[in-house]
């Protein structure tokens, strides 16, 4: 009901405004009777070796053209070669971040392709091995095997379709960048040769890089998994059929229409839950949960989590369609939790539960909601991460803000391992969008700047945190229902595409009806801060008992930002100035038969970007001293705690 | 839980040198707990986010303060509430923690001070028999180098565990035995194993070095090595009241953290803020309370077996004289 609007609202502006650009490439229409254009579709049959941790796989590709222009060559990302030396870009960049810890010996992973082979059109196959070679277009790293490009030795051309055949092995790592294994447990994703996207200025296949993730085309996936017979597997995808070959293996086929990648997970362990997902207006989605059995307790904060994700993104972006998902509760350090794929995504549970709703509720629900926010609107992560990451926290936050309104916050205590949560200290919406990070960061990156140049320590401080803020400011600025439209339209015209943040951009004035360009080139162009503050208060009583009240407000920051400035009077009469923020002061002063009280900018918060906002208000009757000497006392137990402790020792 | 009765009475006789050890603890903490106030102070300024943070928490201020804060002022976290402030400092000792440079140097100065008064206290439970300030305090005078050398042994040992034991067990034994566990509750237990470990090297140091005050006191020894020796031979001969009687101290020490875990009142609103200062107070209190009854039960256990008429020969009396040479002039004292 609420899409459907939606895309009323969205033909509405259509006519009042120049044709909105419909799909990034000139010929990725979806296939009649499809949702996506499925032109790269890929049928994947993979062993799992359990002993030797690897995998063994060949598949076939059917890649259609849907670019502007013919093409003489193939590329594919081999994300696994980047655990392959310590010299692979995504090795250099971790240690960049400082983040680095050499894999064990047996923890490095590879991907090597035996054999591809273009099936032409008379049906035999040209092999095209020997022709392969590793690119790295993006930092020229001559180490780096994470991109390969192959020449076909004839061109395709727009709207031509190809198919391809490839035999390869794969050195399973231990778990690194949500895919890997531990133990028994086995988290496989970005496991297998996978096409870049043809773009039509050419090949969009870049590098895999520490802070970035993936960018694929739509297709259908059809992959039949053998592993040992005891494990129990989880993928993208329904299951078809599951053939036992009496020797130990069985073999597993999933299907899915419609993604650009598929992953899977096979362990012993899991728990293997089912619900239904029901809404009045909404499909139902049939929800799996593969628990560990050290959580099991928590599923109904799995699946709840879940429901509250389904429900509220499709009310409020437009309805799931794939009509079922599998969420994975996946094994302590096996580096998957927290991660998304199409209908398959990880959670986050621990031994300890928490009293609060950081995990697994606010995981759940953000991997939950990259369904819309990848899955669907399937933006280059590579390049505009905050596209996935910024809209999927802010929307996520808002979900939680809804379903799980009395969160708290919890800290944890010996080794991580302990928790204790916090009653007196609320957890809000803000805190959902992350502001603490960003805080510190915000000048870091022009959040405008390809996202695998973003410097690998503060990368997601710029996709997740300021984003989400500078949505969630957008949202106060224009109001609820005003962003819904903007986010719902997005969707509706950009799901199963992949939307540039042009698209986003101008999607959002025209639905607003307000040219929003100013804005933008503040949040996104620019890597200035926000920070208005009132400078001083003053109020002088005249000799006939009036008062002259000035107000001196500042813009400390660089970034500008229209706001309301409030005073408000002993007599309890309030003005409210409207100050467009360009400059960087303004004066108010009001002659009044009473004194001030205070003075706010931004009272209502609108500017959640304002990296000080302790600065944006001034009273008359500070209380600073109670509460400063409140809570130095309170500190003071902890301190004097904190030597009776030590005097353990003497 | 003869000794343990016997030790809370010999507290529970001599209040002054717990309000003693608890002035202690506010005059050491005073001056930073004014530092921090000042900080917190000028970051509200005039600021309306004081007026809500004077009546609870204003965590939104609290993190702009957290994010710009530098030296003590980095320590002003949500643990500081309640219980939290225990299981921030248990975690912080066992988990080795640095400290900020300030925080270190006040509790090097309360450890000091401990050092310093430790002659005294034992004293007067030994003694059982109230002693005038001059009279504790010239103990204290007596036996002080003797334990500020002890305390180097201390140091020395200490120094090892945590600078050597502890990182091999926490950093590199539990890592490399963990790092391929798949199962947090074993990650969890192992460390649990761990901490128990590492605590009971710790209590075992601990133990002697108490038992080496107490001789070095109850005794009037010079020589700490003698003393550490002494102790060493005491607490393994008698082996099985020691770790009873220090067991059910640690005991009392969890019922303690249990209850103040039960009542901490938090900090929603200015009075909770206050009552929470009130009651951390009288908790802090009892821990100190607790920490004197460790001693004064040793003492008392130590006395029963070692330092009691028939077994030591009678010394020349001499001012200050040892507790010893008291209690073999008045054998009919307990």
């Amino acid at each position: 009901m609420v899409a459907a609007a939606a895309i009323a609202v969205s033909g509405q502006d259509g006519a009042q405004t120049p044709p909105l650009r419909q799909s990034l490439q000139a010929n990725d229409a979806p296939e009649p009777g499809a949702r996506s254009p499925r032109n790269a579709s890929y049928d994947i049959e993979v062993r799992l070796d359990h002993a030797a941790r690897t995998l063994t796989g060949k598949q076939t590709i059917r890649w259609r053209n849907t670019s502007a222009k013919p093409t003489t060559e193939l590329q594919f990302h081999l994300y696994w070669n980047a655990w392959r030396n310590p010299e692979s870009s995504w090795f250099r960049e971790r240690k960049l971040a400082r983040n680095y810890t050499a894999p064990l010996p047996d923890g490095w992973g590879a991907m090597d392709v035996g054999s591809i082979q273009l099936r032409e059109p008379s049906g035999s196959m040209r092999d095209l091995t020997s022709q392969m070679r590793f690119i790295a277009p993006d930092d020229g790293n001559t180490q780096d095997r994470t991109a390969m490009a192959v020449p076909l030795g004839l061109s395709v051309e727009p709207n031509e379709s190809i198919q391809v055949e490839l035999a390869w092995t794969a050195k399973v790592p231990r778990g690194l960048a949500r895919t890997g294994f531990i133990a028994d447990d086995y988290f496989i994703a970005q496991w297998f040769p996978k096409l870049g996207v043809l773009e039509d200025n050419g090949w969009n296949t870049h590098q895999f890089h520490a802070p970035t993730e993936f960018y694929a085309d739509f297709g259908v996936y059809d992959v039949r998994i053998t592993v040992p017979s005891a494990f129990v597997v989880g993928a993208t995808g329904r299951r078809t059929s599951r053939m036992d070959h009496g020797d130990g293996s069985m073999t597993y086929r999933y299907r899915e229409e419609d993604v650009h990648d598929f992953a899977w997970t096979a362990s012993p362990d899991y728990i293997d839950l089912a619900r239904t997902f029901t809404h009045p207006s909404l499909p139902p989605v049939e929800m799996r949960l593969l628990l560990r059995p050290e959580h099991r307790g928590q599923e109904d904060r799995y699946f709840s989590a879940t429901e509250a994700t389904l429900k509220r993104y499709g009310e409020w972006f437009g309805a799931y369609p794939y009509g079922h998902a599998t969420v994975i509760d996946p094994a302590f350090q096996s580096q998957a939790d927290g991660m998304e794929y199409p209908t398959f995504f990880t959670g986050r549970a621990r031994y300890l539960p928490s009293r609060t709703r950081q995990t697994p509720e606010m995981t759940v629900a953000h991997e939950t909601g990259h369904q819309w926010w990848y899955g669907m609107v399937a933006t280059n992560e590579f390049e505009h991460a905050w596209m996935d990451e910024g809209f999927n926290t802010y929307a996520t936050a808002r979900v939680l803000d809804e379903a799980f309104p009395d969160n708290r916050w919890e800290l944890r205590y010996f080794g991580g391992l302990v928790p204790w949560s916090f009653p007196d200290v609320p957890y809000t919406r803000i805190d959902n969008d992350r502001m603490a990070g960003y805080r510190d960061n915000a000048e870091a990156e022009v959040p405008a700047t390809p996202s695998f140049r973003y410097w690998p320590a503060t990368s997601a401080i710029m996709s997740y945190n300021k984003t989400a803020l500078w949505l969630h400011t957008l949202e106060r600025h224009v109001g609820w229902p005003v962003m819904q439209r903007i986010l719902s339209t997005f969707f509706e015209r950009w799901k199963f595409k992949h939307p540039q943040p042009s698209d986003f951009f101008r999607i959002a004035s025209d639905v607003s009806g307000q040219d929003l360009t100013w804005f933008f080139d503040q949040v996104y162009r620019s890597s200035n801060t926000f920070d208005y503050g009132v400078q001083d208060l003053l109020s002088e009583r005249h000799d006939d008992g009036t008062y002259r009240t000035t107000v001196i407000v500042r813009r400390y920051g660089e970034a500008t930002f229209p706001v309301e400035v409030v005073t408000r009077f002993a007599d309890g009469h309030e003005i409210t100035e409207k100050w467009n923020g360009l400059d960087r002061r303004a004066i108010y002063v009001y002659e009044r038969p009473s004194r001030a009280s205070h003075t706010q900018v931004d009272p209502r918060r609108v500017l959640l970007l304002d990296t000080a906002y302790t600065n944006n208000s001034r009273t008359l009757s500070p209380r600073a001293g109670d509460a400063g000497l409140a809570w130095a006392a309170r500190w003071m137990v902890w301190l004097q705690d904190l030597m009776v402790t030590y005097a353990f020792l003497v | 839980m003869r000794f343990l009765c016997e030790g809370w009475r010999r507290v529970r006789s001599a209040p002054a040198l717990l309000l003693g050890v608890y002035v202690l603890t506010v005059v050491l903490a005073l001056p930073l707990a004014i530092t921090m106030n000042g900080l917190l102070q000028t970051h509200l300024g005039a600021s309306l986010a004081a007026e809500r943070a004077a009546h609870g928490v204003n965590y939104d201020w609290w993190q702009e303060f957290s994010s710009q804060a530098t030296g003590i002022g980095t320590t002003f976290t949500p643990s500081i509430i309640g219980f939290a402030a225990t299981l921030d400092n248990i975690s912080s000792l066992l988990d080795h923690q640095r400290e900020a440079v300030a925080i270190a140097g006040v509790i090097a100065l309360y450890l000091a001070g401990w050092a310093f008064l430790a002659g005294g206290i034992i004293d007067r439970y030994a003694r059982q028999r109230p002693v005038r300030a001059a009279g504790f305090f010239a103990a204290s005078g007596v036996h002080v180098f003797r334990l500020l050398r002890l305390a180097i042994v201390a140091a020395i040992v200490y120094g090892w565990l945590f600078a050597y034991v502890h990182p091999w067990l926490f950093l590199e034994w539990f890592a490399d035995r963990t790092r391929t566990m798949a199962v947090e509750r074993d990650v969890f237990f192992f460390r649990v194993a761990l901490y128990i470990l590492f605590g009971t090297l710790l209590l075992i140091v601990n133990v002697i070095l108490d038992y080496a005050k107490i001789r070095i006191v109850v005794e009037d020894r010079r020589s700490v090595l003698g003393a550490v020796s002494a102790a060493l031979r005491f607490v393994w001969r008698r082996r099985g009241r020691v770790a009873g009687l220090y067991a059910l101290n640690s005991l009392t020490f969890l019922v303690l953290i249990a209850i103040w875990a039960a009542i901490d009142p938090g900090a929603n609103g200015r009075a909770r803020i206050w009552l929470g200062f009130a009651a951390g107070q009288l908790y802090l209190l009892a821990r100190l309370a607790l920490k004197l009854q460790f001693l004064a039960s040793e003492t008392a256990l130590f006395q029963s077996s070692l330092a009691h008429a028939s077994y030591a020969s009678a010394p020349v009396p001499a001012w200050p004289e040892s507790p010893s040479a008291e209690l073999l002039r008045q054998p009919s004292q307990p």
